[in-house]
This record gives structure tokens, C-alpha cells and sequence, in this order.
């Protein structure tokens, strides 16, 4: 009795945990970087110069910087283009391309970059150090389809975190699937260990979580945010992350603090060991695996947000 | 790793994988874009299926095969553009041929190296849709872990051909990711230092 309600504590004190780290780091970001990217990052005029030193807005104030001047140039060009100064390849040059896709040049603040590419080294030697060579010892004594089957399983069990967040975004149909997800496969799919419903009735998993429910009430990204162990995240991201803690009902039904991080061990290690070659194609195919990473993130949560 | 969000299936398909399901192009080549893609498609699995071109005394040759093949259906030319987007205003010709070589090539060699990896994804041709000159062809996968992944393919008409610029996967297009880090990359050092990362990084797979 008393080592459940210990371990009840300790996981208590393991979520505060993560609210200070989190709000800290909110504190941190604003304080430090009020004058630079989290102001306008656009400001033109006597900051811009002021702004370019500081290291924190140094890339998106210069690609600020090149877009203006690139705009101004094509300005111009528009004016002299009967003089045809430019070359041969100008015309092409200017070709337009369809609408969708020029607004895609956003991106997301990183104030944090050092600490975030601090993070994110940690993160690479924590996966080829520890998590990859567990992951493939697990690989060879446990066959894949029981991988496969113990990952359905978590997926079932985190149903509540997807129903909220659909109910509070209002989206009923994914409510209904997901019910009906929960239903099916946790009886007819054995307890979550059969995707039935996927292959029947082709009611595919609801990515949903609460930082989307977060985005769908207006509220920003915030910063780009690459914790030990999380990996790529934003604030708001991180945040619904955490809130999302509460809804497991792992938890729950496990609150002995040590069987409870067995269990969640085990999960992890199951992912990881289904997950193995994914971080190396990422690593392997870009020349700045820190910013492919961010980018791809970002890019990621826009197309979620916007489903 | 615990991950926060299930992004890395659709990353690990956008950095390799997807290229694998692409990649087979016909000489002679129909006019709708789905049907390239699907050709190309079919024949770099005829390529990588093939008994006789298995094994490592093969890889070369099944290489090359699959290169020629590439080569037909990606517009490596507008691929680079796209991604150097701003920057490729202000590079002479022959930095720009070099540059669409390099990437041309990086993107090949990502791909091939997966090519051995292959273990019988599905792929569905779920939609199309042609606007002028520019067109899209999605395509579903079935990985082996029956994950879906929706691959969207934008393909460009030049001189009756349609051929492929870029690829985009959950949302996440390889061009628009590319074009940050070639961004993030210049202004930190200078495009020479970017050319020389690339090449250092193709030279690696050689």
C-alpha cells in the first residue's frame, strides 16, 4: 500500500517536474530573446542592424533581409524587363509556379537554436549509444509480428488522449471512429493487439493530441523546442504533450511507480526496435540534420493542425 | 526513442523510401502523369525484384540501371531551383550544372541505398489532378507494419513530358525542406562552403 502511494507521488513529482522545466524555459526564451526573433523579426530600419548581431535571430533576420532585397530586385527587373538587361534565362527565371505552394515559406522561431542542437547531439548519441543496440538485442528475441502486436496494444490503451482532443476540436467524426476503434479492437482485436478495426473496417488511427487542440484555439508554436529524449517539439507542442501525460491511463491502471516504468520501458523499447533506420534515413539524406529536422516538424504539425 | 508525435514512418519514407517506390522510368513515356510515375515505379521494382541482378557483385550494375531510370522521370533542373530558390538568382552557369549534379546525385544515391531494403511495400495510385502545365499524382503505401503513407508527387509538363519536382509526404515536401537547410547553410557560412558539404557527402556513398 504505502509503495503506491510513493509511486503515485513520484510520478506526480515527475509532471511538476516538467511544468517548471517547461515554463522555465518559456521564461527563459522571452527574456533573452525579447529584443530578437520572438519581437518582430521582420522590423526593417536602424533595429534590423542591431538585430543581425545577435545570434539568436541571425538566420531568419537575414532571410528577412534577402527576401526584401530579392523582392526589390524583381521589382525592378519587372520595370527594366523590356530593356532586357537580364539574360537569356530570366524569363524562365520568373516562371510562375503553382499558388499552394509559394506560401509555404514559413518557418518556425528557434531562438533556443544552441541549446536546441545541444539537445539534439544528446539526443543522436542516446540513440546509437543505448536505444539502437537495445532496440535490435530486443529485434532478435522478440519476432515482429508480436512487435507489431504489443504496439497496437499501447496505441489502443492511449485512446483517451485522441478522444479528447478530437471532442474539444469539435471533430466528430473522428470522435466516432476512435470510439468505435476503441470497441472493436478491444474486443474483437483482443485487447488492442489486433488492429481489427484498421483492417475491416479501414478506420485508420487518429493522430490527435492536445497540442493541436491548443493550435485549433488560435494559439501559436511558439518556439522550436528539441528536449533530451522527446526530440523535436514546439512550446505549445511540448505543453499539450505534457497535459496529455494526465490523460493516460497507463497510470492509472499501473501506479506502482516501478512496474509502471517497466511498462513504459517496454513500450519504448517495442517502438524503438520497430523505429530502427528512420533516424539514420533523416541523418543520412541531409546535409544540416538539426535544420531537416526542425523544418520537417514544422511542416508536419502545419499539415496536422490543418486536417 | 520516445517520440513525441508519429513523424518518423513518414520521414524515414520521404528520405529514401519513397524514392524507392518512384524510381523506373520508360524511354518512350505516355502523357499522363500517373502513368510515368507508375512506369518508372514498376520497373525500378522489376529492377530491384530481378534474380539475376541480385547479390553484391550486381550492386553496380543494378545501380546503374536504376539511375538511367531516375534520371528520366526527375526534373533534377527545377528540383535544385526550387531549392536554392533565392540563391540561384546570383550563381553563374556552371555552378548551377554543378549544383543540379550534386543534389541530382545525392538524392540517387539516398535512394539506392535503401533499394536493398526493400520488403514488399504496396503501392495504391489514389489520385490525380492536372492544373496547366502542373500536375499531382498521390499514391498510398502500405508499408509492411501497415502503416499508410500518402505520398503526393508534383510533376511539371516540359516538352510533353511530365516529369517530377517534388515529393511530399504528410505535408512535409522534400524541396521546401531541402531549400531550408541550403538557406540555413549559406548564410551561416557561404554557398561554397554548401557545395563543398554536398560534395563531401556524395563522395561518402561512392
Amino acid at each position: 500500500m504505502r509503495t503506491d502511494v510513493e509511486g503515485k507521488q513520484f510520478m506526480g513529482f515527475c509532471k511538476r517536474l516538467w511544468f517548471v522545466l517547461v515554463f522555465g524555459l518559456v521564461l527563459w526564451g522571452i527574456q533573452g530573446h525579447r529584443d530578437t526573433t520572438l519581437a518582430a523579426p521582420f522590423d526593417s530600419g536602424e533595429d534590423a542592424a542591431s538585430l543581425q548581431l545577435s545570434m539568436a535571430g541571425h538566420e531568419l533576420v537575414q532571410t528577412a533581409r534577402l527576401d526584401e532585397e530579392t523582392a526589390k530586385a524583381s521589382v525592378s527587373e519587372g520595370k527594366a524587363a523590356s530593356k532586357a538587361e537580364k539574360p537569356s534565362e530570366e524569363p524562365e527565371d520568373s516562371e510562375e509556379w503553382p499558388e499552394d505552394e509559394l506560401s509555404e515559406e514559413s518557418f518556425i522561431p528557434d531562438p533556443l537554436e544552441p541549446m536546441n542542437r545541444a539537445f539534439f547531439a544528446f539526443n543522436d548519441a542516446a540513440y546509437f549509444w543505448f536505444f539502437k543496440p537495445v532496440g535490435k538485442g530486443y529485434s532478435v528475441v522478440m519476432p515482429e509480428v508480436l512487435r507489431f502486436s504489443i504496439r497496437n496494444f499501447f496505441t489502443n490503451l492511449s485512446m483517451p488522449i485522441r478522444l479528447v482532443s478530437s471532442l474539444l476540436q469539435g471533430k466528430i467524426k473522428s470522435v466516432g471512429m476512435i470510439l468505435v476503434r476503441f470497441v472493436v479492437n478491444s474486443s474483437a482485436g483482443f485487447l488492442g493487439f489486433q488492429d481489427v478495426a484498421k483492417q475491416a473496417l479501414d478506420y485508420p488511427v487518429q493522430d490527435e493530441d492536445l497540442g493541436q487542440v491548443l493550435a485549433f484555439y488560435g494559439i501559436g508554436p511558439g518556439f522550436y523546442l528539441n528536449l533530451p529524449f522527446l526530440g523535436a517539439g514546439s512550446l505549445r507542442d511540448t505543453v499539450g504533450w505534457v497535459g496529455g501525460l494526465y490523460l493516460n491511463p497507463l497510470d492509472y491502471i499501473v501506479e506502482e511507480f516501478w512496474f509502471n516504468m517497466g511498462a513504459r520501458a517496454f513500450d519504448m523499447t517495442n517502438k524503438t526496435s520497430l523505429r530502427i533506420g528512420e533516424y539514420e534515413a533523416l541523418k543520412d539524406a541531409s546535409l544540416d540534420p538539426y535544420v531537416a529536422m526542425r523544418d520537417a516538424y514544422f511542416q508536419y504539425r502545419l499539415n496536422q493542425i490543418e486536417k | 526513442m520516445m517520440e513525441k508525435h508519429r513523424i518518423w514512418p513518414y520521414l524515414r519514407s520521404l528520405f529514401g523510401g519513397v524514392l524507392l517506390v518512384l524510381m523506373f522510368a520508360v524511354p518512350c513515356f505516355a502523357g499522363v502523369p500517373t502513368d510515368g510515375i507508375k512506369e518508372t515505379t514498376d520497373r525500378i521494382l522489376a529492377i530491384v525484384s530481378d534474380p539475376a541482378l541480385k547479390g553484391p557483385e550486381n550492386k553496380n550494375k543494378r545501380g546503374q540501371l536504376i539511375r538511367t531510370t531516375v534520371d528520366e522521370r526527375f526534373n533534377w533542373e527545377a528540383m535544385t531551383k526550387r531549392s536554392l530558390s533565392r540563391h540561384w538568382r546570383k550563381r553563374t552557369e556552371a555552378e548551377r550544372k554543378e549544383f543540379i549534379t550534386l543534389f541530382g546525385k545525392l538524392l540517387e544515391r539516398t535512394y539506392l541505398d535503401k533499394v536493398g531494403s526493400y520488403s514488399g511495400e504496396k503501392v495504391i495510385y489514389v489520385d490525380e489532378t492536372i492544373d496547366g502545365k502542373y500536375g499531382t499524382v498521390t499514391a498510398k503505401i502500405l508499408t509492411r507494419s501497415e502503416t499508410e503513407v500518402l505520398v503526393l508527387y508534383r510533376l511539371k509538363n516540359t516538352n510533353g513530358e511530365w516529369r517530377v519536382y517534388d515529393i511530399s509526404i504528410e505535408g512535409i515536401s522534400l524541396v521546401n525542406n531541402y531549400r531550408k537547410q541550403f538557406n540555413s547553410i549559406i548564410l551561416r557560412s557561404s554557398y561554397d562552403e554548401l557545395v563543398r558539404k554536398l560534395r563531401k557527402k556524395v563522395a561518402e556513398k561512392d
